[in-house]
């Protein structure tokens, strides 16, 4: 075992030590920058968990997204098909709704210089041909007992009659 | 001591600690150098081949089909939209028991399992992977198999979903012939999906995603941009399409007609609101239908206009000043001898007025009338009214109509033409011609797409090209001439509840393409007209083909319905009334009659005058048409239509019309 060549007893405070090779400056320097290269790490591995996680809940929103507008485009669908003219029909006549016809729109003159060739016949005194037979006429033929009620809702009792009828049955 | 020193020199722990370090970061060098290059090597040299490893691992290739593009009506509501939907397809590799597959899916597809096995079975024996099993499944039946599948105890396996589109029409038959179809490539068939199709395209995006080691994707984007598709707005309303379909479905079987169309056009703007062919079908179903109903009648189908034609003669001699609505024409004995033929009209006798030969449709008056226009102005004046050559209007397959040059006229040809005959038009375009004189003079091309969309933001409106074709004073003479057609004249069945109205009837013989020649038993009737009269707000074309009820006058057939529709839609449309209500029976004895027999020919003199009167026409000459060659023309002669008297129609009607006489 080789002995170390030291000497005994000296003292130490006079003894000169020489320039240290590998400053403190320099550690603490390389310290610094591993820590800062460490931190960065720390940052970037950070950063790029993170993206990873709003990518995922980005992808997630975007497909919830497709999927509510799939379903949007669903329920437009089921309300044009609801409010498209043969169900208003359908809804019409189980309300109780007797159907618009030509002959029954009430179209009245209203003013200004009366034209030559029209006359001034009243839609109840005549029929015209294609005329269905409307209940709201003073004159028009009452509905068979078996028969189903028709009403033509011109006004909020009318209105109100019809809701009784529908309660009762 | 001298080697003692030089052994304290030789082993200075300082320089020795300095070495050892030295050592240690030229190992670490080393070492970090080495892998340097190695990075280098692989970044640089293995690049491409890394990276494609890498992408392989994580990335997946996209395909997005985006979504055909939607159509509106004008009022906002979807006439057609494209939802997606999903498909159930098999790989028979994957599927253990055929029998039990098969069984368990066609219970929910309600089909027979039979459907199922035999393409399943064919496939495995083929070795493809894919077989469709059930495409654009909705969404109660989707959730059924999706149960399916979930079903642990059943243990199906090689069933897959895929997304694919699904084209939806939601008022199933309202205006089918205008919006047209897609099919299940969602490529444009027929109609507005047709025609359109470029701008309603959904393209394919291609693109990628990344995913983690549990499949979730963090990242994704497109490799290529590609224009969206459009959504196209009409100037379809789906109410007064909805009207016009039926009225126009009970009018065609009223009259026992074998088709009918409806066209409702606003005057102002060449919007159409309502284009109605009847027979009509389902969008939704339109594999169940013939093709031969797919037809767009109103702008593919042509037909000799009659009476109808008759305002282009009228307008032509009024715009050069020739007549006047009030002048007056002598007929004497209503006979009018052409080249080779003579023309016999029971309406017209003595001193009859311009604007009542109109009304009663005398044919004497149009020809001669026609007459002292001349060829040249006549055919000139036709082809402004828009005859001869397409509307323009954006529906696939429009025909030209026919409208020969006066150089392949034969020496009835300017008299035939000028009542309708030895010409074909379109329904579309005799439209336009009416609403020229509804707007004072003004043809606007009549246009069924009122703006393009993108995102909900307006791309493109529709600008139509305007032609003033005779003057608003001439416009205005004319819509006051056929007032009195509808007050007093042919269409009086078209004197609207409420309103002033205004039109022309026509009642043509069809050409018989295999007989080459006018078949008088098949008629086409029309009526083409407006309302208010002063102030038209909508004009609306009826067209009935073959009505065979009795009654097949356009003013008895087509009329009543042009009435029908007019009388719903003003209302709706705020038209204020102005005219009083009529609610009166028109008496067929009322209206003057319209069909229109053979005239006597001056080459067969031994033609009963008697029997012609009696309505039994007798033919004596080949008929030619506007279809056939020039060679063909100059050939046969065209045969000239009389206006029947009252008397004659009782006689010849049979059934209905019978009876009220």
């Amino acid at each position: 075992m080789s002995r170390r060549n030291l000497t005994k007893n000296k003292n130490t405070k006079q003894i000169r030590r020489e320039s240290d090779p590998i400053p403190w400056r320099y550690c603490l320097l390389t310290l610094i920058c591993g820590l800062l290269l460490v931190v960065g790490f720390f940052f970037a591995a950070r950063q790029h968990f993170s993206s990873m996680d709003y990518g995922i809940k980005n992808s997630r929103l975007r497909k919830q997204k497709d999927e509510l507008g799939d379903a949007q485009r669903q329920l437009l669908l089921a309300k044009e098909i609801a409010l498209s003219p043969i169900e208003i029909k359908k809804a019409a006549k189980k309300l109780g709704l007797t159907e618009m016809t030509a002959a029954n729109i009430e179209t009245f003159y209203t003013g200004g210089d009366k034209p030559e060739n029209t006359k001034t016949d009243k839609p109840s005194e005549q029929k015209s041909p294609n005329a269905a037979p409307t209940n709201n006429k003073p004159d028009a033929k009452k509905p068979e007992k078996d028969e189903k009620p028709e009403k033509k809702l011109t006004d909020s009792k009318d209105k109100k009659e019809v809701r009784e009828t529908k309660a009762a049955k | 001591m001298a080697k003692n020193s030089k052994k304290t020199k030789n082993k200075n722990p300082m320089q020795t600690a300095f070495t050892r370090f030295m050592l240690v970061v030229a190992f670490f060098i080393l070492w970090i150098g080495g892998i340097g290059a190695r990075l280098v090597h692989l970044q640089i040299n293995q690049h491409e081949w890394l990276r494609g490893k890498a992408l392989s691992q994580r990335r997946d290739q996209t395909k997005e089909k985006l979504l055909r593009g939607t159509i509106y009506d004008s009022a906002g509501h979807f006439l057609a939209m494209s939802v997606n939907a999903k498909s159930l397809f098999a790989d028979p590799s994957e599927i253990e028991d055929f029998d039990k597959t098969a069984r368990e899916v066609a219970k929910v597809l309600k089909v027979k399992a039979n459907e199922i096995l035999k393409p399943l079975r064919e496939a495995r024996e083929n070795n493809r992977r894919f077989v469709w099993l059930a495409r654009k499944l909705d969404e109660a039946t989707e959730q059924k198999i999706e149960a399916l599948l979930e079903n642990k105890d059943l243990k199906l396996a090689g069933l897959h979903w895929r997304e694919e589109q699904k084209r939806i029409y939601p008022y199933n038959s309202l205006a089918a012939h205008v919006i047209g179809f897609s099919n299940s490539d969602d490529v444009g068939l027929a109609g507005i999906e047709q025609s359109q199709e470029e701008l309603l395209h959904g393209a394919v995006i291609k693109g990628w995603q990344d995913r983690d080691r549990l499949g979730r994707i963090y990242d994704e984007a497109e490799t290529e941009e590609r224009e969206p598709p459009k959504d196209i707005v009409l100037t379809i309303n789906n109410s007064i399409q909805y009207k016009a379909e039926q009225a126009l479905e009970k009018g065609v079987k009223a009259a026992n007609a074998k088709s009918g169309m409806a066209i409702v056009l606003n005057p102002k703007t060449g919007e159409i609101l309502a284009l109605a062919n009847y027979p009509t079908f389902d969008l939704n179903k339109y594999n169940e239908f013939p093709a031969e109903i797919y037809t767009n009648r109103a702008v593919q189908n042509m037909y000799s206009p009659g009476s109808v034609f008759k305002l282009v003669t009228y307008g032509a001699a009024l715009q050069e000043k020739l007549i006047k609505p009030d002048g007056e024409i002598d007929c004497g004995d209503g006979i009018i001898k052409l080249p080779d033929r003579e023309i016999v009209d029971k309406h017209c006798h003595d001193r009859i007025s311009y604007a009542e030969a109109l009304a009663v449709s005398s044919n004497y008056v149009t020809i001669k009338t026609a007459t002292s226009l001349g060829k040249e102005r006549f055919y000139n004046y036709s082809r402004g009214f828009g005859f001869g050559e397409p509307t323009g209007i954006e529906l696939p397959a429009e025909a030209h109509g026919q409208m020969r040059s006066p150089g392949t006229w034969n020496g009835d040809s300017l008299a035939s033409m000028s009542i309708g005959y030895e010409l074909n038009v379109t329904a579309i375009q005799a439209i336009a011609a009416y609403a020229a004189i509804a707007n004072d003079g003004v043809r606007i091309k009549p246009h069924v797409i009122k703006e393009i969309r993108q995102d909900e933001k307006v791309i493109s409106r529709t600008e139509p090209e305007k032609t003033q074709i005779v003057s608003a004073e001439t416009a205005k003479s004319l819509r006051q001439m056929l007032m009195k057609v509808v007050s007093s004249g042919t269409a009086k069945r078209a004197q609207l509840n409420g309103y002033t109205s205004a039109g022309k009837t026509g009642t043509a013989w069809k050409y018989d393409a295999k007989l080459k020649k006018y078949d008088e038993s098949k008629y086409v009737s029309s009526f083409i007209g407006f309302a208010p009269a002063d102030t038209p707000s909508v004009v609306i074309a009826v067209v009935l083909d073959e009505p065979q009820g009795g009654a097949r006058d356009g003013g008895q057939v087509s009329a009543p319905i042009f009435k029908d529709i007019a009388e719903q839609i003003l209302p709706e449309m705020s038209v204020a009334p102005d005219a009083n209500i009529r609610q009166e029976v028109v008496k067929d004895e009322d209206i003057p009659t319209e069909i229109e027999t053979l005239s006597a020919s001056k080459t067969d003199k031994k033609t009963d005058k008697n029997s012609a009167e009696s309505g039994k026409v007798k033919e004596t000459k080949k008929e030619n048409s506007p279809g056939d060659t020039e060679k063909n023309v100059k050939q046969k002669q065209p045969a000239a239509m009389t206006e029947k008297p009252k008397t004659e129609t009782k006689n010849k009607s049979s059934g209905a019309n019978k009876g009220k006489t």
